[in-house]
């Protein structure tokens, strides 16, 4: 990518033109390219006097202790010392230090390389699924479960870092813990792996057309 | 340091009720953002509830020479919102009922932020075609997807997604 185009890119994710899925892409991609972060930044403080020309409007008065039950599902409670603030800024990061964590709870039995692992997060960043992937398979369980909306599915998808085009790896099914073993691609640190929602019997395009819901990128677990 | 920087620094130290006085200093101006985007309370209180979460476990990555405190919880909040007019399928432009019924389409430029970043963006604003111009504070305000700018202007979506780019190229080279 050129300086203009990640530049261009910065510019209309801050605009708000992005669709969902270059939008998460983009997300996805700030962790690891500092230029681009700092083009996004450099984008949100020359738009933001911007911010103003919303009318200032009240919002409902139930509304905060609504964040606050939120706080307190999405993060730990306090004990000694404050634990409810996630240690990690974002989207990568969080992922791999979550996967980190429950990796002691999955990976019992001894691995012949380091397994790849990842959180797949929603848009609000909590945690949805826990993916490992060791050798060709890539296994799935969910962190909680979540009904599909009617009429709809959900499928799983693995974009691998350089590719234009993310590889459909099935439909999710309803069981809360699957595993999946590609023919045309191998699990590879970085890749992107999601879950979009689509109609039913999956994606007529084979390409995602719908939101997604899930998002993570691959890395090792451990990191050793 | 600002009163809100100081407030986010005691957020990104887990202090809830610093995440408290946050709230009821900024809310009446985020959700306003929210709405401007959504043009639905019950949405805009979404994106307030899943930024203020996001504020509280972000609130470290808050950088004061990357700008004031008040633009990085607009962009949260904004972003929060685009979030959820994406999901509720933003890129259908026949599907938002909605468009329309509360036209801010902020051309009034005088209401943005005064001060000499405010000041230099406005002139920048006003040297841009009219059409480039409404199409940028309706991406950035509104919330509105390109195929819905595209109907609103009544323009091809391509042209709509070329001046947009171009718009943006004009304004940081206006600004730098």
């Amino acid at each position: 990518m050129t300086p203009e185009e990640r530049d261009a890119l910065a510019g209309e994710y801050v605009l708000g033109t992005l669709e969902a899925r270059e939008a998460a892409e983009l997300r996805a991609r700030m962790e690891t390219d500092a230029e681009l972060a700092a083009a996004v930044a450099a984008w949100e403080q020359r738009l933001a006097p911007l911010l103003t020309l919303a009318p200032p409007e009240a919002p409902p008065p139930e509304l905060w202790a609504r964040i606050e039950r939120g706080l307190g599902l999405a993060l730990a409670p306090a004990t000694a010392r404050p634990r409810w603030r996630f240690p990690w800024p974002a989207l990568g990061l969080g992922a791999s230090a979550v996967a980190a964590g429950l990796a002691a709870f999955i990976l019992l039995r001894p691995a012949p390389q380091a397994p790849l692992m990842t959180v797949l997060l929603t848009s609000s960043d909590q945690p949805a699924w826990l993916v490992e992937a060791a050798g060709d398979t890539i296994r799935l369980a969910a962190l909680n479960r979540r009904a599909v909306e009617p009429g709809r599915v959900a499928q799983l998808w693995a974009l691998p870092q350089g590719a234009t085009a993310p590889t459909s790896l099935g439909l999710v099914p309803e069981a809360g813990r699957f595993s999946v073993t590609p023919t045309t691609l191998r699990p590879s640190p970085g890749m992107l792996i999601e879950i979009t929602l689509e109609p039913p019997g999956g994606s007529p395009t084979g390409r995602p057309t719908g939101p997604i819901l899930f998002i993570g990128r691959l890395s090792e677990a451990g990191g050793s | 340091m600002s009163d809100t920087a100081a407030l986010l620094v005691r957020i990104a130290g887990g202090d809830r009720a610093a995440l408290h006085a946050l709230y009821k200093a900024q809310s009446v101006r985020l959700f306003g953002i929210a709405m401007a985007i959504l043009r639905d309370r019950d949405q805009a209180a979404d994106a307030l509830h899943d930024g203020f979460l996001n504020i509280a476990r972000r609130a470290a990555s808050f950088d004061a020479a990357m700008g004031a405190p008040e633009a990085w919880t607009g962009a949260v909040i904004r972003h929060a919102a685009l979030d959820i007019a994406r999901r509720r399928g933003r890129e259908m432009p026949t599907d938002d009922a909605t468009l329309g019924d509360r036209p801010v389409e902020a051309t009034q430029l005088s209401a943005i932020a005064d001060g000499e970043e405010g000041a230099r963006l406005r002139s920048c604003l006003e040297q841009l075609p009219e059409k480039n111009r409404r199409g940028i504070l309706l991406a950035f305000v509104d919330g509105l997807s390109h195929p819905q700018i595209a109907a609103r202007l009544e323009l091809p979506l391509g042209t709509v997604k070329a001046w947009i780019r171009r718009g943006l190229l004009s304004l940081r080279e206006c600004l730098a």
